[in-house]
């Protein structure tokens, strides 16, 4: 497991240790050159130099690849007035916020409801993990179905009911197409946290489950004051998980709405896209500045929840 | 008033043996009752039906006179202290010790008082805003012990509740427990594998084996005896030397071979017709056998065999003698004149022996 | 009595509407892959009768999804080969041998994990061009091993650090080497690990989209997700067909989950338990 790298010099040290590996003879460079090298390589080339280079790409407008064009801070200075990317920034942070705590809520829900030993828990587990698997394509193509203004199953169903006043144009619609496509963001979502939570549930030591009873708790008592709070570590690991996640989200989007209807789902992945493959005037240069932003706020905000969430104690058993 | 009584209580899990079975125990109000077996015996299932955490598959359970098969643990007036404390990490000690009032709508200001008493008792005052990884074994265990005392229960359910702890710890430990029974006066049963804590602490021991009841009495009683082998070789360390020997005919009643000779004066012959021509199981506490042959004054046994093993633990020394094809432990003083190798006689008094029948395994009674 | 039963009864209710809720979609969909475009349109809910078994045939030679599917298989099988091989010999590296950096290697790796693609993507792009490698298999296998790697070295350097000691120091000292520790210990004993960090990017790979449209302009290239996106696009009316193209390119996964479940599971959740 990684070390838990916080602030001060004593944790960057602890980087540069040799490893927790057994072997303490010490290895030729060869062996960890053939063993590692590969790896290394292929991270160099298409991760870590990539990086760096669309960084630098965020200096340049790059219309002719062979001939970038230095505007130094330019293409920040036109981002901060960028109307698009600020609607961007808000969706996609909306997302990244509400959706997971939907995601792991759920999740830890249908974790009780097996939790309390249903029959068909094993099926009922597989049942509730298959949309997980299902590609983001598969996906958004069913539900662009099933969201059919005419003849998709939410809508019939609500006409069905005599809620027919309810029912619209869940995409077509500004005010509601970013919360249909969070909903199905859920569905597709909740199996995985629910099969954690499950396994985080039975790996809790029975005997304090037990100590509870007798301490006259219920199911409600034993949910409220042990399950859930000595579950903490495990549902903000997988908020931050979510989190990171969504923060990333582009195949649901670009295939349903395309960023639309009026800019209520552009998210910045999707106009990342736009200005580098799909834009009237072909530059490089701009959408490697917003990817570079972007970039800094992902690291940012992942290391303030991190802090923010994990710096009380560890529950420790 | 708190006695606990089991009647015929079985559990069962599915179609295999029946872990617990056909367990008959009565518990004063008061006592201190043992429940004492090697691992898998069903000591541990047995306090667990009593608690309420594990159902009962037949049989009665009753506390004071209420049958309490079907009331659910947290209403049978019971406190448990768990082999593994259960404390929950999430809650200062504080917390862990006020919880279970908390939950059953006790007064704040009886609470307080509570928690500051039991935590002046056990020494936990300065630990109280503590959560428990912060704690030694020895203090989660005294907070274990905390939650069950400051819910003032008919009766205290132990759980091997010392064997996480070092040897030094879980002598002083086992002191305190003692001390909280007189204390408090409550009927207190306690599940452990360890005799020694089984000899010191209970008034009564019961002695499971295999989810039965094999004896159950006083430690002494127990101790002197045993109700069949497996009682006799349990309790007592080093364990009890058993040999099996050929019963002899004749004026005294001898069971021998080569190596060893037993006199069996504390039984009438007639009790020992039956076995006459085949073979008996004779016991002989290692503690009461000397070095040496035996006096001519007082009716003895002896072994005689070849020296195995010696070993000198300071206050004490065991000597190992091969008697035959049988190995006979001896318990004695710190100077032993003998080395590994020679040929040595053991001799003990006629009182010290045990017979047992060697199809049931169980103790043939002292007569006279 | 009566309120536990009512409320086990409305357990049961919620675990029935939240089995429907999450396999419905997928139900529909199968029954509509065969169906006609007509008769959906007759009655969108209705069972298929008869089966039309040949849209299969159909989809997969006239409207070329067997290209598709045959691309994909090629990217995803190539990659996920080239990535179990690399990413457990570096694994095995930063679990078992102390140098220098090591756990600062290994806190690189899997830091990268959080990276958006994007600020990958562009360059990405432009390096693929200028190598010639755009617009081909090779490019995007390339692409897809660098996007796997940390993960699956995350997940596999846990595991091979748990190896107890003991059976390397038995293998020294009975003489072997350390490329035949690697190949005869660790790759066997570390199976179970391997095999689930397979599954998981198998399906990761299959499904994923981004870099496969970024990087593939050409039609006969395409990958499934792609493919099937591009599909709708054309031809976005004949609902029939493209379930039909959906259910071909969810077939492998639903063949794998029907198999391997248990193994699936956990290796999509391992890591996220805590």
């Amino acid at each position: 497991m990684p070390q838990q790298v916080g602030n001060g010099s004593a944790a960057w040290r602890r980087l540069l240790r040799p490893g927790t590996g057994g072997d303490t003879s010490g290895a030729s460079w060869l062996v960890l050159l053939l063993f590692l090298g590969p790896a290394l390589l292929v991270f160099g080339a298409m991760t870590a130099y990539p990086m760096v280079r669309t960084i630098c790409d965020s200096f340049f407008t790059i219309d002719d690849p062979d001939k970038p064009i230095w505007v130094g801070l330019a293409n920040y200075v036109t981002l901060a007035g960028d109307g698009t990317f600020r609607r961007a920034v808000v969706n996609t942070l909306i997302w990244s916020v509400a959706a997971p705590v939907l995601d792991v809520g759920v999740g830890l829900l249908l974790a009780l409801c097996l939790y309390a030993k249903v029959p068909f828990t094993r099926f009922l587990r597989v049942a509730w993990f298959t949309p997980v698997l299902l590609s983001y394509v598969v996906v958004a193509i069913v539900w662009l179905w099933l969201y059919n203004y005419d003849w998709g199953i939410v809508n019939v169903l609500f006409r069905a009911i005599g809620l027919g006043g309810l029912a619209s144009a869940w995409l077509g619609n500004p005010h509601l197409a970013l919360g249909s496509l969070i909903f199905i963001d859920v569905w597709k979502w909740a199996g995985f946290n629910m099969v954690v939570c499950l396994a985080a549930i039975h790996s809790l030591p029975s005997e304090v489950l037990e100590a509870a009873e007798l301490d006259n708790c219920g199911w409600g008592g034993k949910l409220r004051f042990v399950i859930v709070p000595m579950l903490r570590p495990t549902l903000l690991n997988l908020y931050i998980l979510a989190f990171v996640a969504k923060m990333k989200v582009f195949d649901l989007v670009w295939i349903m709405t395309q960023g639309g209807p009026l800019w209520s789902t552009e998210t910045v992945s999707t106009y990342v896209y736009k200005r580098a493959f799909a834009w009237n005037t072909f530059d490089l240069g701009y959408p490697a500045a917003i990817a570079s932003v972007w970039f800094g706020v992902v690291i940012v905000t992942v290391l303030l929840l991190n802090r923010l969430l994990r710096s009380r104690e560890r529950v420790e058993f | 008033m708190a006695t606990v009584q089991l009647d015929a209580v079985s559990k069962s899990y599915g179609s295999g043996p029946l872990a617990v079975d056909n367990v008959n125990l009565s518990i004063a109000d008061g006592e201190f009752m043992v429940l004492l077996g090697p691992s898998g015996c069903g000591k541990s299932t047995t306090l667990r039906m009593i608690a309420g955490i594990e159902s009962i598959s037949a049989g009665k359970l009753s506390i004071n006179g209420r049958v309490v098969n079907n009331v659910p643990a947290r209403d049978r007036d019971i406190a448990m202290v768990f082999q593994s404390y259960a404390l929950y990490p999430h809650m200062t000690v504080a917390d862990n010790l006020a919880f279970g009032l908390r939950r059953r709508a006790v007064p704040k200001p009886e609470i307080a008082r509570r928690v500051r008493e039991v935590a002046d008792l056990l020494g936990l005052t300065p630990y109280l805003a503590r959560k428990p990884s912060a704690l030694s074994g020895g203090q989660r265990q005294r907070v274990a012990l905390g939650r069950a005392m400051v819910r003032e229960p008919q009766v205290f359910l132990f759980d091997e509740p010392l064997s996480n702890l070092d040897a030094a710890l879980r002598v002083n430990t086992r002191n305190e427990l003692i001390r909280q029974h007189h204390r408090l006066g409550s009927t207190m049963i306690y599940v452990t594998h360890d005799q020694v804590e089984a000899m010191t602490m209970g008034s009564r021991i019961c002695v499971m084996n295999a989810g039965r009841v094999v004896q159950t009495g006083s430690p002494l009683e127990v101790y002197w005896n045993p109700a069949d082998t497996f009682v006799a070789r349990f309790l007592g360390a080093p364990p009890m030397n058993l040999l099996q020997l050929p019963v002899g005919t004749g004026e005294r009643l001898l069971a021998s071979n080569d190596s060893a000779t037993v006199p069996l004066t504390l039984w009438r012959p007639a009790t020992l017709a039956p076995y006459a021509g085949q073979s008996l199981i004779v016991g002989v506490r290692a503690e009461d056998v000397r070095l040496g042959p035996p006096p001519d004054a007082t009716p003895s046994g002896w072994f005689r065999g070849r020296i195995d093993a010696i070993e000198p633990l300071g206050a004490e020394t065991l000597v190992l003698v091969s008697a035959g094809a049988a190995e006979v432990t001896a318990r004695l003083g710190r100077d032993v004149p003998a080395r590994v190798g020679e040929t040595v006689t053991l001799s003990f008094d006629a009182a010290a022996v045990h017979l047992f029948d060697p199809a049931t395994t169980t103790a043939i009674t002292r007569e006279l | 009595m009566l309120s536990r039963a009512f409320s086990r009864g409305g357990l049961m209710a919620i675990l029935v509407a939240y089995t429907a809720f999450a396999g419905f979609p997928f139900l529909w969909v199968g029954t509509m892959s065969l169906r006609t475009t007509t008769e959906i349109a007759y009655n969108h809910y209705g069972w298929p009768s008869p089966a039309h078994w040949a849209k299969f045939r159909t989809a997969w030679i006239d409207s070329a999804f067997n290209t598709y599917f045959a691309n994909s298989a090629a990217v995803v099988i190539g990659s996920v080969a080239v990535i179990t091989l690399v990413g457990s010999a570096a694994a095995h590296c930063l679990a078992r041998y102390r140098f220098p950096g090591n756990r600062l290697i290994y806190f690189i790796l899997f830091s990268s994990i959080i990276l958006p693609p994007q600020i990958v993507l562009i360059a990405v792009y432009q390096t693929l061009v200028e190598y010639n490698l755009y617009d081909t298999l090779w490019g995007l296998g390339l692409v897809y091993v660098s996007l796997q790697l940390p993960l699956t070295i995350y997940l596999l350097e846990g595991f091979f650090a748990r190896i107890p000691q003991d059976l390397f120091d038995a293998a020294k000292v009975d003489g072997y080497g350390d490329f035949e520790i690697f190949f005869r210990l660790v790759l066997p004993v570390g199976m179970p690990a391997i095999a689930t960090t397979v599954i998981l990017n198998f399906i990761l790979l299959w499904n994923e989209f981004l870099f496969a449209v970024v990087l593939i302009a050409d039609d006969d290239l395409r990958t499934l997700p792609v493919g099937i996106q591009r599909f709708m696009g054309d031809h976005f009316q004949d609902i029939g067909m493209i379930a039909t193209g959906v259910m071909i390119s969810v077939l492998p996964v639903v063949v794998v989950y029907a198999f391997f479940s248990e193994k699936l599971i956990q290796g999509m959740t391992a890591g996220a338990v805590k």
